[in-house]
């Protein structure tokens, strides 16, 4: 009777005094919208970089503009995978973008974004690799342009071929959000702490953040299954 | 239609095409024959600049298409490619397979482009395989829409990269069989494979390429009954 006063007492400490129920709202909204930003933002930089780096790889390097464009791009997808995600958004915050200060979650959305290009980038590049050859001829020889075929026939087939690693990515960057809390942003994980910070007691906060965490990604994970399936269509013989 | 002149291709230090002078007609079905490694498959695709050339120029229907001038997509579309390997896009329905560039090239509509598909489909005998995966077909099938594929853009003349290497030998014979009537229609192909027996049959002319030349060549009749290239001699012992 005691242990089950308590618990509810805690309980009511954690979410329904004071709205705090609210912070974690607040914070449920701002890893949501944080990660698919970030991951919109992964993808568009990602799918990019990768088709420049694959054409650069196959051209004849001669072109000093195009040379400089490759080794930006290198080097971009060196240092954000050499650095700690949790460093890259406080040198944003503190260091890159001062003049938006005021718009922290933005500034999270970008960092995160810029994050996520570059393994994306990674990613689609391997799959576009994973194309058969012949597909990029078979392409040209019907008078398809190098970007219409890359459009219609590469690159459909490369999503398909790193899908399963796309959606690895996404829970990750889902997951990684957490660290956003090192600059004034509220998402579940500070939510976590600024309640545990007034009752004292990290018991209720800690396993509900958890389990929206885990229910989150088994969504994700539900979503990409549904999509390899659908994808695999053509496989079937 | 096709004039090829002084043509070379080195990858490296490897020379496969030394020197090339060719022309090829309109209607001619030219069929090219050597053994492995002989520069047959890489002077083929020299001719749709699948490979770009070392030096050399090659003009087709009065147009040098190895200047920088040309437009290569559009000179393409006049020319058809079948390869070893199909190469059918396995995301895309035949239909879609067949109807992609006419309609992203806007040749053609949609609907004009899928009525064109259909009635290539029907004259192959494929009609109900049009909303199926490529993965779903024969190789034979496969090969055999690859063909109307490159039909489907009306092209002028058609390049086969050993078009039944890749097939069980059942289905050597639907490929070949469509591909003769392609000859008997008037289409100007040229056709590198090992099969002796198309060359004979189908062939206005016959090539033997080693070593990146063209060593011989001749009308099917005299290319198989009297050789006279030494290479050539011992190459027809051991393949007929």
């Amino acid at each position: 009777m005691d242990f089950f006063s308590n618990f509810s007492n805690q309980f009511y400490l954690t979410f329904i005094k004071d709205n705090r129920y609210k912070v974690f709202i607040e914070g449920f909204g701002n890893t949501i919208l944080i990660a698919i930003c970030a991951t919109i933002i992964g993808v568009l930089i990602g799918t990019l970089i990768a088709i420049y780096r694959v054409s650069y790889a196959q051209s004849d390097k001669k072109n000093p503009i195009k040379k400089f464009i490759n080794f930006i791009l290198t080097a971009y997808v060196a240092i954000i995978r050499g650095t700690p995600v949790v460093l890259q958004i406080m040198i944003m915050y503190y260091l890159v973008l001062v003049a938006i200060k005021d718009y922290a979650v933005v500034i999270a959305i970008i960092a995160f974004g810029l994050n996520s290009g570059a393994y994306v980038s990674e990613i689609i590049r391997g799959g576009i690799l994973a194309v058969d050859k012949g597909q990029m001829e078979a392409g040209r020889s019907l008078g398809l342009s190098k970007s219409e075929t890359m459009k219609s026939i590469i690159i459909p087939q490369a999503i398909k071929n790193c899908l399963p690693s796309l959606g690895n990515e996404f829970i990750a960057v889902l997951k990684e959000t957490s660290v956003v809390g090192y600059i004034p942003v509220t998402d579940l994980t500070k939510a976590s702490n600024l309640i545990t910070g007034v009752t004292y007691n990290a018991f209720f906060p800690l396993i509900s953040v958890a389990v929206a965490y885990f229910i989150l990604v088994a969504g994700l994970t539900a979503l990409f299954r549904k999509m390899e399936r659908k994808l695999a269509q053509s496989d079937r013989s | 239609m096709i004039e090829v002149k002084n043509l070379k291709k080195s990858f490296g230090d490897n020379h496969v095409l030394k020197e090339i002078n060719e022309t090829i007609h309109q209607g001619e079905k030219v069929v090219i024959v050597g053994p492995s490694g002989s520069g047959k498959s890489t002077f083929l695709r020299c001719l749709n600049l699948l490979e770009v050339p070392t030096s050399g120029e090659i003009w087709f229907e009065g147009q040098n298409i190895t200047s920088k001038d040309c437009n290569i997509d559009k000179t393409r579309q006049k020319m058809g490619m079948v390869f070893q390997h199909f190469n059918l896009f396995p995301h895309l329905t035949i239909l879609h397979n067949i109807t992609l560039a006419p309609v992203k090239l806007k040749l053609q509509t949609k609907e004009e482009a899928e009525k064109n598909a259909m009635r290539l489909l029907e004259r192959i005998g494929l009609a109900d395989k049009a909303h199926t995966y490529p993965a779903m077909l024969s190789g034979g099938q496969k090969q055999r829409i690859a063909i109307v594929r490159a039909l489907a853009m009306n092209p002028d003349v058609m390049l086969f990269d050993e078009p039944t290497s890749a097939l069980d030998p059942e289905m050597v014979g639907e490929v070949l069989a469509l591909m003769k009537e392609l000859a008997d229609d008037g289409m100007t192909m040229v056709v590198v494979t090992h099969e002796m027996g198309f060359a004979r049959e189908v062939a206005t002319r016959v090539l033997f390429m080693d070593g990146g030349y063209i060593k011989e060549q001749n009308t099917p009749e005299e290319f198989f009954t009297n050789p006279q290239d030494p290479r050539l001699k011992e190459f027809l012992s051991k393949v007929l």
